[in-house]
């Protein structure tokens, strides 16, 4: 009988001892992988380069492939829509083409100010995962570094180098939870119309929601915004140039309660996101 | 035998590949499938109770390709898929003993989606910096119905093509 106790607290020990050991060589383990975790990433991930590149195109042609099938009974509406839409920007464009003229020169000027004094790196999208961050295939050894506005070939802003390996980077989406920048609200041609003629310039903050979604906070709740007001970058953080492209308002959310007003943000971040474009010589 | 446990990190890793590229062109809402979390679960669920040593390797090789995608600490996943796979060997003991059910697809469902919502909650707390706001907005029953969907596909899929390796005593609870 005692034989039998002995023998059972010495199998308790044993085990215990063993849960220990294997607790113990885990945390070894795990505080190894951490400590040598930029390189052991830029190994993993150039050696998927290749693999991920292959599945992310294959997935893009399937993708597309599905979705000509599920919106082609919508299509013919969509293109009745486009046309209407066309015939009023080519009179929009045709009442705006001496205003452009005048400003011309001046806009130039702006222009080359803003955007020649940028220095762009192209780099190619190898994967997005759920927490809204994107993998480029460019790194520090390409001259990146932590905090780069990214935009796309359209000048919309995707984000900001959160993380940079040597030859790959993660790019916090504006979409990311954590993601907080300061934007101007640009109000959409039919609003200004309605009110002064003078377009006020309306601050706001975008946040992220995850999952590809963001939303306009802390607009004051006297400010009017609109249904397709287009929100652009207000520079004011510094950590992205001004007037970048960021999204448009789908829904405006107003509250008596709150001083604030908010809004739901339909983001400029597209389905073909095969290259961005890391701004490297913006500084603060 | 060791060729299955090659075999098995092989598919993690290809289906922590897949989850990063190929279906991200899928999102359902902005929500991706997490086939390393479904893949890991399916084998812990259908491991036998008392062997504890596989659902440590499962969970070891599920979390690294996990935490190797995402920007937190190492380790991070490993640790939460050890939870998920300890806490579920118990719930299904006690499961087992309470009811001889032979729907396993009630016990698995359920478990599933609490095991999810457990791990990605905790996932967002390293995530957002233990903002409580943005933990909890961090839900979604997108994400939850997309997994599940993954889920139920694998769980037939797996019971028809590998449940027969399990002996009799076992199959009892899956079949």
């Amino acid at each position: 009988m005692k034989g039998d106790k002995r023998f059972s607290i010495n199998k308790k020990s044993g085990a215990l001892l063993k849960f220990l050991i294997g607790a113990f060589a885990l945390l070894f383990f795990i505080a190894a992988l951490n400590f040598f975790s930029s390189g052991l990433k830029n190994i993993f991930y150039t050696l998927n380069l290749p693999i991920q590149k292959t599945f992310w195109s294959a997935g893009e042609t399937s993708a597309g492939f599905l979705t000509s099938f599920v919106i082609s009974g919508s299509l013919n509406k969509d293109n009745q829509n486009l046309k209407n839409q066309i015939q009023q920007l080519q009179a929009q464009i045709t009442s705006l083409q001496s205003v452009i003229n005048g400003n011309q020169a001046q806009s130039n000027v702006s222009l080359a100010c803003q955007n020649n004094g940028f220095k762009l790196l192209m780099a190619g999208v190898i994967g997005l995962d759920a927490e809204d961050m994107i993998s480029i295939n460019k790194g520090s050894a390409d001259g990146i570094l932590e905090g780069m506005p990214v935009i796309n070939q359209q000048g919309a802003l995707f984000g900001k180098i959160f993380k940079v390996y040597k030859n790959f980077s993660k790019v916090m989406l504006i979409s990311n939870k954590n993601s907080v920048i300061s934007v101007k609200v640009q109000q959409s041609e039919t609003a200004s119309a309605q009110g002064s003629g003078v377009t006020k310039e309306i601050d706001g903050v975008l946040k992220g929601s995850g999952q590809l979604g963001v939303y306009l906070d802390l607009v004051s709740i006297d400010d009017i915004i609109n249904q397709g007001d287009i929100l652009v970058t207000s520079a004011l953080e510094g950590t992205f140039p001004k007037d970048l492209l960021v999204g448009t308002i789908t829904k405006v959310q107003k509250n008596d309660q709150n001083p604030h007003q908010q809004a739901e943000v339909q983001p400029f971040l597209g389905q073909q996101i095969d290259n961005l474009f890391v701004i490297l010589n913006y500084k603060k | 035998m060791w060729i299955k446990y090659i075999f098995i990190v092989l598919l993690f890793y290809l289906f922590s590949i897949l989850q990063n590229s190929f279906f991200v062109h899928f999102s359902l809402f902005g929500a991706i499938p997490n086939l390393v979390f479904v893949f890991f679960f399916l084998l812990a669920f259908f491991e036998p109770k008392n062997n504890h040593y596989q659902i440590v390797f499962y969970a070891i090789s599920a979390g690294l390709f996990l935490d190797f995608f995402s920007y937190t600490y190492f380790g991070v996943s490993i640790i939460l898929l050890l939870l998920i796979g300890s806490a579920m060997k118990k719930i299904q003991a006690i499961l087992h003993e309470k009811r001889d059910d032979r729907f396993p697809l009630l016990y698995f469902l359920p478990l599933f989606t609490i095991s999810l919502i457990f791990y990605d909650l905790l996932l967002n707390v390293f995530l957002n910096k233990f903002n409580l706001a943005q933990i909890v907005s961090g839900f979604s029953i997108s994400e939850i119905i997309y997994n599940l969907l993954f889920a139920s596909v694998a769980f037939y899929v797996y019971k028809k093509f590998l449940g027969l390796r399990f002996d009799d005593r076992q199959l009892a609870l899956f079949r």
